[in-house]
């Protein structure tokens, strides 16, 4: 085995590690923004509201994130509309093509998460909230929300390393990103072993780190369920 | 009967969960200073009566006015019976200071986080004078040492205590007890009653769903009976237990003499 090759191209590898860091930071953030008020109208009891949320999150956790991506990427191009407006900025670029994406399809997944922790509120809860006059927006904010948020946190922590592991796929359309180097180097010098498991050693590094934030997260917002030590 | 203000005055409430009337034409006039205890079996539906007067149950029918003020209500396009105006039953809402079986504390918040809570975003009272107050409060409970812990960290007594601070932290015109100490274990049952008599001793106005009979005979004002949705005897303690005009309720307080 040659690793004079890895070491060589280690730039090329690190590059790719950036791009991957932004298409996961900036799909994570994104995508829960969106995923809140998808959660919200999913639990309404307005149908208006709720049958869109529902249908986005059928709809992006029933395809697979290759065939969105796709769609974006190749699909979009072939419609004149989209070519002559604003959007095309966007989907021009394979860039912001897996961006959107990966944003479009978190927020599905991080909808259903929040979905179910909001309704697993203890009825209890709301009910103190409303007996001492509080409104519902305020309920929401206060009571349910920062409840919800730590009861979504160990799902939400798969998901994100799900969408790390999702954000190869960005390699797929060439986007240089970690495993888009792997691909360079493997094509270049044919060291196919070599070059992904580089790849792959990036890639858990990245995972470790968010495991380790998760926990650091995990370890402040938990301290009401942790036993007391005395 | 005396120159007390009336704090609530209910008329003629009818409770329906489906077909099933679980409140039978219920009136009731509490004056300020009032302490109400409401007994029954369980499925009297005391808690409902209790639960109806802040709206948690929308009553079927019947009014209630609290000081002098009728919460509105409408029928909607089904014809079932909702607040006319939600806003109104919110600011009456902090009038009415609640404490429940199961203390219903916010698991997320501190002691003093959960006590802080609703002067500061409801009422949008100062923070740093909202805090000052809850230490008091917390001071009067008894539970001012554990001000920082969360509730999972807490007996069932303490945290019922911290739900009395929770509550009185609105400066209510009237506490509603739906059986605060139900859920205790026995040995716990004492300390909470000990701050719901002190507090019924400073003269605020409450109602108490309970049954602790000596609670009841001992700090009340009245007692109210309720059997099956409606009232069967109400009086002033020493009163009703000694003479009651009603069959079931020299029953139902045999029975606890007993135990």
């Amino acid at each position: 085995m040659d690793y004079n090759v890895i070491i060589d191209n280690l730039p090329l590898y690190l590059n790719g590690l950036w791009v991957t860091i932004q298409l996961v930071v900036i799909a994570l953030v994104s995508g829960f923004g969106l995923a809140v008020p998808l959660a919200l109208m999913a639990v309404s009891k307005t149908s208006l509201l709720r049958f869109p949320a529902k249908t986005y999150i059928y709809f992006f956790r029933g395809t697979p994130l290759l065939v969105q991506m796709f769609l974006l990427y190749y699909g979009m191009g072939q419609f004149e509309a989209v070519r002559e407006s604003v959007l095309w900025i966007l989907f021009k670029e394979a860039y912001w093509c897996a961006i959107t994406a990966f944003a479009l399809n978190t927020a599905g997944y991080t909808a259903e998460i929040l979905r179910g922790a909001i309704e697993q509120t203890p009825f209890g809860e709301t009910e103190a909230a409303q007996a001492c006059g509080m409104s519902k927006s305020t309920m929401y904010r206060r009571i349910i929300l920062p409840g919800s948020f730590r009861r979504a946190l160990p799902a939400y922590g798969n998901e994100v390393i799900f969408m790390l592991h999702g954000s190869a796929l960005a390699g797929v359309i060439t986007i240089v990103d970690l495993f888009g180097a792997a691909k360079i180097v493997n094509a270049r010098y044919f060291v196919p072993f070599e070059s992904f498991i580089t790849a792959g050693f990036f890639y858990l590094c990245c995972t470790f780190c968010f495991v380790w934030f998760f926990k650091w997260v995990e370890k402040h917002w938990y301290a009401h369920l942790r036993p007391r030590i005395s | 009967m005396d120159n007390r203000n009336t704090a609530l005055v209910v008329e003629e409430l009818h409770k329906y969960f489906g077909s099933e009337e679980v409140l039978k034409g219920i009136s009731l006039e509490a004056s300020e200073g009032d302490v109400i205890a409401m007994v029954g079996a369980s499925g009297s539906g005391k808690s409902t009566f209790l639960r109806c007067i802040n709206l948690l149950e929308i009553p079927t029918s019947g009014k209630i006015f609290v000081r002098g003020e009728l919460i509105r209500m409408k029928q909607d396009r089904y014809g079932v019976t909702v607040p006319e105006d939600l806003k109104q039953v919110e600011r009456i809402r902090t009038r009415l200071g609640m404490v429940f079986q199961q203390f219903n504390l916010w698991s997320h918040m501190t002691v003093l986080e959960n006590v802080i809570e609703a002067p500061v975003h409801v009422l949008k009272m100062d923070k740093i004078e909202a805090i000052e107050r809850a230490e008091e409060l917390l001071h009067k409970v008894g539970i001012h040492d554990r001000m920082n812990y969360h509730p999972a960290h807490l007996s069932g007594g303490q945290q019922q205590r911290v739900a009395i601070a929770r509550a009185l932290a609105m400066e209510p015109d009237m506490l509603l007890f739906d059986e605060p100490t139900s859920a205790l274990d026995p040995e716990l049952v004492g300390e909470v009653l000990r701050v719901i008599r002190q507090l019924a001793e400073e003269g605020r106005t409450m109602i108490v769903v309970t049954h602790e009979m000596d609670f009841a005979r001992d700090v009340s004002s009245r007692v109210v009976f309720l059997h099956e949705g409606s009232i069967e005897e109400d009086g002033p303690p020493g009163e009703v237990f000694n003479n009651p005009s009603s069959e079931r309720f020299r029953q139902f307080v045999s029975k606890y003499v007993e135990q």
